[in-house]
């Protein structure tokens, strides 16, 4: 059992330290690397990468009752699934109805309202055309 | 058994703050007991009032208006007050630590808190009675739902918090199965009731967070206008859906899993005869509890998701035919060559038997994408899941309520009132639910306050048979209450059964405050009716 307290030594948590901060530049690195829809894959690998590390490491789940690891093992898979099933929706869409292929409607006039910039902070071109859904959804 | 007849925990201590403030799970079960009770008779009414309505074709007793309020109500308070929180509330609190030897569940404080939260979220949902019901179905799709004026966030913020008490229940119910057991208790030596509620608390505490993250989101919506789900925002109205099946299809394995708990408890005991296939039914209750995750895109068949989703998500709902089978074998064959006594809890259980059959098979027809297309939002869905959480979960609620009254009340009630409203429940269900099947197929949409003149011999029948399920149920009740009456007592050591598992063997009826006198010793597995002889005993 787990019940002798573990001591981490100085130089794993600044093992642990140094990763993350370097972790954290990739984050940023791949920021400026357009992989099309693998943007999203590689940001949340890199995000869960690091809280792995904060939560073994920083909060002891490697030393404690094993029975802990496996919830959080859990919840990572059960949020698994929710992700990759629903992706197997959205990213398939449209294949009788062409219409729906787009799951988020790009041109709705929600984004009429904000200043649009890409993840750089570059204005995202004008939207001329974007209110088909306007004239009789408000209210 | 007991020397000291005079106490036990209903009248040891005295008074109402010794109730109120009580952490006895025994009387915290009972607080849920009443409470759900309160809620199935409001939901019950409502059901009343639809099939009322529903009796002839026309808009004759209440617009449609109402009746949207009145079915949404009705779903909200039966799913969300009644059957998810009341049942392993009530019997899981009441049974859990007796049928593992413990004094208490694992953190009885936090159990108190659990039912405190229940009241809570029930306070919101009252409001919204009160206020003028809330008319989206008990789905709150969306878009309908962002922009309904009806009282959709007080009700979706009752849901929110009631979550909360599954969630602390389920983790108190966790942590008292691992850490409470006498010993020599072992797994596998486990009531299959224990390892029903096991499996039921892992689902609560997984995907309950889902569910209030769900309500959340729709609030932030309506409230904040952040796009989530309103495509005219930027969002998806079909990832509402998928949110909302995601804790909504294992919510149905929360609703049934405790019954085949029940169910696999009386089965045994009425049939005299050990439990065939222990582990199969074990092992069935944790795969549920694991493929009931996989197959929420069954509800959304005609949600427009993609063809892919729609073919993995059929596949999948086959599979969960298999543990179900498994175990419905199972109480077959526990009862084939056994002493089978057509007691009042065996009654319901048979008819538990025939009905939930039923209503998982027209659940695996639903799954069947191309004949879902047709039957989708039609009466066909509606007579499945009152198959399956009336005729299964509702029935076997009954069934363990008239099987354990005995043991928490130390009374019995009339047993030939009891059966024969027990045959009033399982013909009147019928009667009212087969109809619908055939309405459905048919083509009678569900929720419609008014239909078209050739349903309405099919309606008709339903409602009359309606008033036979309601009066039974009422009359189950009734005769229930009236033994509770001075001077019906039974000896505290009576074991009406002959039930082998400790709640029955180890303690009085009702029990010990500390549910038991001094520290019980495991001596036999709870099924053991092969090696051990136990005569029923019930005196006055
Ligand atoms: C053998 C296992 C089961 C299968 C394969 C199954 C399958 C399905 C399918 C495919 C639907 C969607 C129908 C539609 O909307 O077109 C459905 C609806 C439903 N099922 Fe089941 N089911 C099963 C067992 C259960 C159980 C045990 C419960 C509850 C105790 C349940 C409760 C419900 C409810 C409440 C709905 C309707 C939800 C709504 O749209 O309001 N089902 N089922
Ligand atoms: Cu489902």
């Amino acid at each position: 059992m787990s019940n002798e307290h573990h001591i981490t030594p100085l130089r794993t948590y600044l093992i642990i330290a140094g990763s993350l901060l370097f972790l954290t530049g990739v984050t940023v690195w791949v920021s400026f690397i357009d992989l099309g829809s693998f943007n999203i894959i590689l940001a949340m690998a890199v995000a869960t990468l690091k809280a792995s590390l904060v939560v073994l490491f920083f909060m002891h789940l490697l030393w404690d009752d094993k029975k802990n690891l496996v919830v959080f093992v859990m919840s990572l898979m059960f949020l698994g699934i929710f992700i990759t099933f629903t992706l197997l929706d959205t990213g398939f869409r449209g294949g009788i109805n062409p219409e729906v292929k787009n799951s988020i409607n790009s041109k709705a006039s929600f984004y009429d309202n904000l200043p649009l910039t890409d993840t750089h902070g570059n204005p995202v071109d004008s939207h001329d055309n974007h209110h088909e859904d306007k004239d009789d959804s408000h209210h | 058994m007991s020397e000291n007849q005079n106490i036990n925990y209903l009248n040891h201590p005295k008074g109402i703050m010794s109730w109120l403030l009580t952490l006895d799970h025994k009387r915290i079960g009972l607080m849920y007991l009443f409470s759900g009770i309160i809620f199935f008779l409001i939901g019950g009414l409502l059901a009343l009032g639809m099939r009322l309505e529903l009796a002839a074709p026309g808009n004759d007793f209440v617009s449609n208006d109402t009746y949207n309020s009145m079915y949404t109500l009705h779903g909200a308070i039966m799913i969300f007050l009644f059957i998810i929180p009341a049942i392993p509330g009530a019997l899981g609190n009441i049974l859990l630590p007796l049928m593992v030897g413990a004094k208490d569940v694992a953190f009885p404080r936090l159990n108190l808190a659990s039912f405190y939260i229940y009241s809570f979220g029930a306070l919101f949902a009252i409001y919204t009675i009160v206020n003028g019901g809330v008319d989206t179905g008990w789905t709150f799709y969306t878009p309908y739902s962002t922009q309904s004026t009806s009282n959709v966030v007080p009700m979706t913020l009752g849901i929110f918090i009631i979550g909360f008490s599954s969630i602390l229940t389920g983790l108190n119910f966790i942590a008292t199965v691992h850490k409470m057991r006498v010993p020599g208790l072992t797994w596998y030596k486990l009531p299959l009731f224990v390892w029903a509620l096991y499996g039921t608390s892992l689902v609560q505490i997984t995907a309950t967070p889902v569910l209030a993250i769900t309500m959340v989101l729709l609030i932030l919506e309506r409230f904040l206008g952040i796009g989530i789900f309103d495509p005219a925002l930027g969002g998806d109205p079909v990832l509402y859906q998928h949110f909302f099946w995601f804790y909504s299809h294992p919510a149905v394995y929360i609703m049934i899993l405790p019954a085949f708990g029940i169910i696999s408890e009386i089965i045994p005991v009425h049939s005299r005869k050990k439990v065939w296939g222990y582990k199969f039914i074990a092992y069935s209750t944790l795969s549920i509890a694991f493929i009931g995750f996989l197959v929420w895109g069954h509800h959304m068949f005609t949600s427009g998701q993609s063809v892919f989703s729609q073919i993995v998500f059929s596949f999948i709902t086959y599979f969960v035919g298999i543990p179900t089978g498994v175990k419905i074998f199972s109480w077959i064959l526990t009862m084939y060559k056994g002493q089978v006594s057509f007691t009042t809890p065996m009654i319901y259980a048979l008819s538990f038997l025939f009905l939930f059959t039923i209503g998982g098979l027209t659940g695996i027809f639903l799954g069947a994408v191309a004949l879902d297309i047709h039957l989708h939002d039609t009466y066909f869905v509606v007579a499945h899941f009152h198959y399956v959480m009336q005729g299964g979960t509702i029935i076997a609620f009954l069934a363990g309520l008239h099987h354990w009254w005995p043991k928490s009340f130390g009374k019995m009630y009339n047993q030939k009132i009891a059966s024969l409203c027990a045959l009033g429940v399982f013909i009147g269900f019928n009667g009212t639910f087969f109809p619908q099947f055939l309405l459905g197929l048919r083509g009678m949409p569900r929720r419609y306050a008014t239909y078209s003149d050739q349903f309405s011999e099919l309606h008709t029948y339903s409602t009359f048979w309606s008033t036979i399920l309601g009066l039974s149920i009422f009359i189950a009740i009734l005769n229930l209450m009236w033994s509770l009456r001075k001077n019906n007592k039974l000896d505290p050591g009576s074991n009406p059964w002959g039930a082998l598992t400790m709640e029955w063997t180890h303690t009085s009826s009702p029990p010990h405050p500390h549910n038991f006198e001094s520290d019980p010793v495991f001596t036999n597995g709870p099924y053991d009716y092969d090696k051990v002889i136990v005569e029923p005993t019930l005196k006055k």
